[in-house]
């Protein structure tokens, strides 16, 4: 029966099936499942999905609709980890957004879905995220890494305005930075202080690792 | 004489006269059904006082038909634009086909193919170049690059139009960011120019607040407005071209309704933006085909609805000045050019909206004169048919290199590139095997030693430019858009010798 939950929600994210994934996962609660036994099988469907995405089999399309669906089924599983007290490990935790003024979201989705599927515990603000959301965001999550996206020249000045305003409040030293997006540069990222950067969604996962030595 | 090409024969169509029908009843079917959101309050009110149906709790407006259709009509559907100096006014609407330079949003070292940040130096030269180049009809916002060394992002715009209007008296244009158009406005006005604006949507199906108000601003100035429509099909619209098109249109009517309630009468130009979405990597497929059938449907369409079209964006994906880049620029401006836009943005782009090179200018400008050549199309009369020449002539050992007839119309038949290698293949060896590439490079060169911008600006005027960026610097000093580190370069820039040109 159990198993059978499992095997049923990796099946929902690998077809991109949002209600099958959401129904799969409050009958994974009903049943009393391990929360962390179930997040685990969804990172496996995800993963799976990732590495054929980076192996060219599988698109855009596919890697989006299969982080929809996990997005349907995370918010019971993760509200089901917070009531029974379960210890989750991860990798580490991120907090990812696109700056405010900027409303591209498909970047940071695909950083945000591999970075999930890597085993990372991710936090994906939005976009048009204001420099103060960011900040409030690491302190409520604790998080390890803050990880900010940019596609437009003019708005990419913003990811320098976040790191100055960590800096002011004396965050800078507790969290590594990765930024990324059309309008960033390899050159554009140390200028601003940033840890890292990566053009591609595959490489900023490997960046991440780096970035917190795992 | 005016500047441009005139197409002389029918437009290139590819729908059938029931599916236009249908796309159009299913874009009127979206803004009546689905509506567009507008991050306005100021629209919104303006939407309702008309007879819209206006949501206030998710700011989506719903156009009825009667209403769109009105607002369409009264588009002009031809009009006269005015550039710093008369002799390049154009005529935007019906057969006229102009080419814009496109920017980049920086420069690419020719050797190692790097992106490289441009100087002022090198800003205000590119513009004498494409000042220079008799098929650039246009030099656009953000052209030739988004910004340059040392200027706060802020101060990019008013900084760009300033440098077009001094080194260039072709019609351009400037755009929104952070409240610029408010500078930009003042400078087209201080040297009796017209600029075109733009309202962009945000697909699908919204307009953010900085682009209405730049909507309001540039009506009231009585300048004209750029509606565009710039999708991914797949991503921020349907997959499909079709599905693409009715978003993107709906959008670009809601934009027009706008327009038109603002100031009725309102100059409007049309424009699709729309790319595929590279399914990869997310970002748009620069250059592939898909964008040249969507060109063409938005084309055939808007004809239709009698609004001038700037529907055809040249943007190779190709990171170099090479053959892929040379494709899929030829085969998206002749399609463009041959459906029926009015506008076509090609000179100097390169990988997308990355990089821009004025010697890459140079080539494509000779690629826009076959084109400009093409629409022409083939002159048909009694001299021209020379019914009377042939037989003058008659069968070998006739021939005609030494007539009259040859040296009055082979000039006029014949468009010669500037750049291209055409010699033959021994000449070739001789001068050292050059390709179009190194004699767009001696070419550029030349450009810069030899050209100068007519008429240049007036003592007056020049100082009125200047007066209307101290304002704009200090405005963005003072609203705290301008860092300390960005403020110290910028200033440090405009105390060379040679300020503004170096």
């Amino acid at each position: 029966m159990n198993n059978e939950i499992l095997e049923g929600l990796r099946k929902a994210i690998k077809e991109y099936d949002n209600e099958k994934a959401e129904n799969l996962a409050k009958r994974a609660v009903e049943e009393k499942l391990d929360p962390l036994r179930v997040l685990d099988a969804m990172t496996v469907a995800i993963r799976e999905v990732g590495d054929a995405f980076g192996r060219g089999d599988l698109w855009l399309p596919d890697l989006v609709g299969a982080a929809d669906a996990m997005q349907a089924a995370m918010p019971i599983i993760e509200e089901e980890i917070k009531r029974t007290g379960a210890k989750r490990e991860s990798l580490g935790t991120v907090v990812a957004g696109t700056v405010f003024g900027d409303i591209h979201s498909i970047g940071k989705t695909m950083v945000c879905t591999l970075l999930t599927a890597e085993g990372f515990k991710v936090h994906d603000l939005g976009v048009n995220i204001k420099a103060e959301e960011f900040l409030q965001a690491i302190r409520n999550y604790n998080a390890d890494i803050l990880a900010m996206s940019a596609l437009m020249t003019m708005t990419a000045p913003e990811q320098k305005k976040v790191i100055e305003q960590l800096k002011k409040e004396g965050l800078r030293d507790k969290i590594k930075i990765m930024v990324g997006g059309g309008a960033i540069t390899e050159e554009f990222a140390k200028e601003i202080g940033a840890d890292g950067y990566d053009p591609t969604a595959p490489g900023a996962v490997k960046l991440a690792r780096k970035l917190i030595g795992r | 004489m005016l500047k441009g090409f005139t197409r002389n024969f029918k437009p290139l169509e590819i729908l059938s006269e029931e599916e236009i029908e249908a796309i159009h009843r299913g874009t009127l079917s979206v803004l009546r059904k689905t509506g567009v959101r507008f991050e306005s309050k100021k629209a919104l009110k303006l939407f309702e006082k008309n007879g819209c149906q206006v949501d206030y709790t998710d700011n989506r407006v719903r156009f009825p038909e009667g209403l769109v259709e009105e607002c369409l009509q009264k588009c002009p559907s031809s009009f006269r634009v005015k550039a710093r100096n008369p002799k390049n006014d154009m005529i935007w609407g019906g057969d006229t086909v102009y080419f814009q330079a496109l920017s980049g949003t920086g420069s690419v070292d020719l050797d190692t193919w790097e992106p490289k940040t441009p100087t002022r130096k090198e800003y205000y030269d590119a513009i004498t170049c494409l000042d220079a180049l008799p098929n650039v009809h246009i030099i656009p916002w953000y052209t030739p690059w988004f910004g340059f060394k040392n200027i706060p992002p802020v101060m990019a715009m008013p900084e760009g139009l300033a440098a077009r209007l001094r080194n260039s008296s072709k019609f351009t244009c400037s755009n929104y960011s952070m409240g610029c158009e408010v500078f930009n406005i003042q400078m087209a006005k201080a040297v009796g120019a017209e600029i075109r604006s733009s309202m962009a949507a945000s697909p699908p199906l919204t307009f953010y607040e900085d682009a209405v108000e730049n909507a309001f601003r540039t009506v009231e100035a009585g300048f004209i407005l750029l509606i565009t429509s710039g999708s991914v099909y797949g991503g921020t619209s349907p997959a499909t071209i079709v599905g693409s098109l009715i978003s993107g249109n709906a959008e670009i009517i809601a934009g027009i309704v706008l327009a038109q309630l603002i100031k009725p009468g309102t100059r409007i130009i049309v424009q699709d933006f729309s790319f595929p979405q590279n399914m990869r990597s997310g970002s748009p497929a620069f250059g592939a085909i898909e964008i040249s059938l969507h060109q063409v449907a938005f084309n055939q369409i808007w004809r239709r609805y009698r609004v001038p079209i700037d529907g055809g964006v040249s943007y190779p994906g190709s990171k170099k000045i090479d053959y892929q880049a040379g494709y899929e620029k030829a085969i998206t401006a002749l399609i463009g050019a041959l459906s029926g836009t009015n506008t076509i943005w090609i000179q100097g782009a390169m990988y997308g909206e990355l990089a821009f090179h004025p010697v890459l200018a140079i080539i494509d400008d000779d690629m826009v004169g076959m084109i400009g050549r093409f629409l022409r199309g083939i002159l048909v009369n009694d001299e021209t048919m020379a019914l009377d020449l042939i037989d003058e002539v008659g069968p070998i050992p006739g021939y005609y290199l030494n007539k009259e007839h040859t040296r009055k119309w082979w000039k006029l038949e014949q468009f010669i590139p500037k750049v291209a290698d055409r010699l033959t293949y021994p000449e070739w060896l001789k001068e050292g095997k050059k390709d179009c590439l190194s004699l767009a490079k001696e070419k550029y060169q030349e450009i810069l030693s030899t050209h100068k911008v007519d008429p240049p600006l007036t003592r007056s005027q020049e100082e009125e430019i200047e007066r209307i960026l101290k304002e704009a610097r200090e405005y963005y000093r003072k609203k705290g858009m301008i860092t300390d580190v960005e403020w110290k370069a910028y200033m440090k820039d405009l105390e060379s010798p040679n300020y503004p040109y170096a």
